[in-house]
């Protein structure tokens, strides 16, 4: 007796779950976007922000009826900064978890290692945060786009900005590694370009990577004959730059300082006032820079959520969700080569004004921010950025031919 | 030459504050023979600990240097009871597997606890600021690191060459079975020994926090540096920690001001050249040091 009745529970159970499974099967699998970001060891804040900015985005996708009427569904990987586990992560996500696209990206050596892989996955890609101008440059495909500021983009904004300075002597601090090196190679090119009487100094500074201590650096440039320094140093070093800088009155010398990537929110924020008032300061994007219906509902929901203003990584990662919704809407379908087909040429509203992923190398047109650091903001507890600049994403970006990027 | 003696000042301030870590690193191999992985993310722990005490909390800097490093203490002495106990007696390959998991299991926590983001702790007011020292400003808090790396090094001697504690614990690093049968509780030195070296890696981390961003990587970047540290001045050894870490800050402080170009190259070239001419480190005594 009590053998059938358990008999009579395993059936009933085997019929509720096929009766489940027929239920779901009615309605249509969601969309899954794969995530590649940092998400462990000392740049894990970027990864943290990129899945925020990609929450808000799929939260509000889905609760307007989702991408062709499918839910969106995320899944991340850790890329631990490093290629080769971006590239196993890609083939991961591609093969196993069967995504129809990827975003992510933090890192230039990543880029410059991952997006050659990316055609053979026959899914695209849109890069949020690394900044190498390769992968829209002479590593460019057909399946890889950045919706994100590049360094060659932001360099020909930082070389406008330092010709309307009187600095003559120019110099460099940057991490070394691609990064840093590119930085300094693009800024001295489009400087000398725009205003042949500066001098590249040859005494050029690249610490370490996560160096801890810049003081050594720091003294140098003092001591040099430098009247202009380019600062791309970022993250957890930028912070210990600037306590260390300010310990050494590096900024009270007379001295144009331009960070490449200080008005980085999480940096402001980790700084407070200890940013000094008075220096350049350039983000890929800043939230204060975009007066649009989007860039305000972006920046009051993320506040809302977060209790800070939204860092550019942020916004590249909830920018390039809304890519995708607009590309599969366009293309009709979430196959892959209909989807990068499709982003090609697309132009879309974004929180940073209208965005073009231009035909012939897949970079999104988008505008670099420069401003100068001015007095605390009253509620977000962070620098203001006074005498912004927002330029012309084409303007300063490389020409086709310059790119090397043939598709 | 204003550029040296701050260049000096900075290698003592980053030496010493390597010091700190290196030497807690070495005790633990000299006495347990274990090479533990996971002293950078104690380190860690003691740096946010810190931070929750002084900027959570709203507590002095003071207190926090008390009370952090008893808290990593105690969780030292949880591991050694419950995991670390296991292994005394095998390969000092299987201390490096296991103290690299908890390595990375403290890593985790705190960027589940803390988050990822980055971090600041403000040095007490006491010690804010910069002062005119041989002819450049340093910061105030970078003499106090001088300083109380001194008294620590300073106090380690003392307690080794000069107490009790310190002789049993150099007996029983000799020969563990030969302090047991003169009736040494030799499990309690080794907890003992293992909860110092985890203080001592926790005083480096509160000291570092007012002078360092906190972020969840930052052990594992000042173990790179000690491991350096360890092979330049030998493994196990006392008056070799302090050599290595005074190597190591002059080739930072030095290296960075004056051949830029070769920054990164400059501390593996001192190992290379370590290990050539001294297999064992400096101050290292062969196989059985």
């Amino acid at each position: 007796m009590k053998n059938v009745s358990i008999k009579n529970f395993l059936v009933a159970m085997t019929a509720a779950a096929t009766l489940g499974t027929a239920g779901t099967s009615y309605a249509e699998d969601p969309i899954r976007i794969g995530g590649m970001y940092i998400l462990s060891g000392s740049a894990a804040t970027y990864g943290e922000f990129a899945q925020r900015g990609i929450d808000l985005a799929v939260g509000e996708i889905n609760s307007s009826g989702g991408i062709l009427g499918r839910q969106v569904e995320m899944i991340y990987e850790d890329t631990q900064g490093k290629a080769s586990v971006a590239i196993q992560a890609a083939r991961k996500l591609a093969y196993s978890e069967g995504v129809d696209a990827l975003v992510g990206l933090d890192s230039s050596g990543v880029a410059q290692g991952l997006v050659p892989t990316i055609p053979a996955l026959q899914k695209p890609l849109i890069i949020t945060h690394a900044a190498t101008p390769d992968v829209t440059g002479n590593l460019c495909n057909a399946f890889t786009y950045r919706i994100s500021v590049n360094v060659a983009q932001n360099m020909k904004a930082a070389a406008l900005v330092a010709s309307e300075t009187d600095a003559t002597n120019w110099t460099t601090i940057g991490p070394d590694y691609a990064f840093g090196h590119q930085s300094w190679e693009f800024f001295g090119n489009y400087l000398k370009d725009i205003k042949p009487d500066v001098n590249l100094m040859s005494e050029t500074n690249f610490p370490r990577f996560g160096a801890e201590d810049f003081t050594p650096f720091i003294d140098r440039v003092m001591d040099s004959d430098a009247e202009g320094v380019l600062i791309s140093v970022w993250g957890g070093d930028l912070v210990n730059f600037i306590r260390q800088a300010n310990n050494r009155g590096f900024f009270e010398k007379d001295l144009e300082v331009m960070f490449t990537v200080g008005a980085a929110t999480e940096v402001l924020t980790a700084l407070g006032d200890e940013m000094p008032e008075g220096v350049h300061l350039s983000t890929r994007y800043w939230y204060e820079a975009y007066d649009n219906d989007m860039n305000a509902r972006f920046v009051k929901a993320y506040l809302d959520a977060y209790g800070n203003p939204p860092s550019y990584n942020a916004q590249g990662a909830y920018a390039a969700i809304y890519a995708y919704k607009q590309a599969m809407e366009a293309a009709g379908t979430t196959d892959g080569p209909a989807v990068a087909k499709a982003l090609s040429g697309m132009t879309m509203e974004s929180q940073n004004g209208t965005v073009t992923f231009r035909k012939g190398d897949n970079q999104a047109m988008v505008s670099p921010n420069w401003g100068v650091s001015g007095p605390m903001h009253p509620e977000h507890g962070i620098r203001t950025l006074t005498n912004l600049q927002i330029f012309d994403g084409e303007e300063v970006a490389r020409t086709i031919e310059e790119t090397g990027c043939k598709l | 030459m204003s550029g040296i003696g701050a260049a000096l000042l900075n290698s003592l301030d980053i030496g010493l504050l390597l010091f700190i870590i290196a030497v807690g690193l070495n005790i633990i191999f000299g006495v347990l023979n274990i090479i533990n992985f996971a002293h950078g993310a104690l380190y860690m722990l003691g740096a946010y600990l810190a931070f929750t005490l002084i900027n959570l909390a709203g507590m002095p800097f003071w207190a926090a240097l008390l009370l952090a490093p008893i808290g990593v203490v105690i969780l030292a002495v949880i591991i050694d009871r419950v995991l670390l106990r296991f292994i005394y007696s095998r390969d000092v390959a299987d201390s490096l597997l296991l103290t690299f998991a908890i390595l990375l299991m403290i890593n985790e926590s705190v960027r589940m606890i803390w988050g990822s983001g980055i971090h600041v702790v403000q040095p007490p007011d006491l010690l804010s600021g910069s002062v005119q020292l041989l002819g450049s400003s340093v910061a105030t808090y970078s003499l106090f690191v001088i300083v109380i790396g001194l008294l620590l090094l300073a106090g380690l001697w003392y307690l080794f060459n000069r107490t009790r504690i310190g002789r049993i614990m150099r007996a029983a690093a000799l020969d563990r079975d030969m302090a047991e049968a003169l009736c040494i509780n030799t499990r309690l030195v080794v907890t003992g020994v293992f909860a110092f070296g985890a203080w001592l890696a926790a005083v480096g981390g509160v000291m570092a926090a007012p002078m360092r961003a906190l972020d969840p990587g930052m052990g594992d970047k000042i173990i790179i540096e000690s491991f350096i540290v360890v092979v330049i001045g030998g493994l196990g050894s006392f008056p070799g920690a302090l050599i290595g870490a005074l190597i190591l800050g002059l080739i930072h402080g030095f290296g960075g001001r004056y051949l830029p170009e070769v920054n990164m190259l400059l501390p593996f070239v001192g190992m290379a050249l370590v290990l050539l001419f001294k297999p064992h480190g400096i101050m290292g005594k062969g196989a059985n040091a």
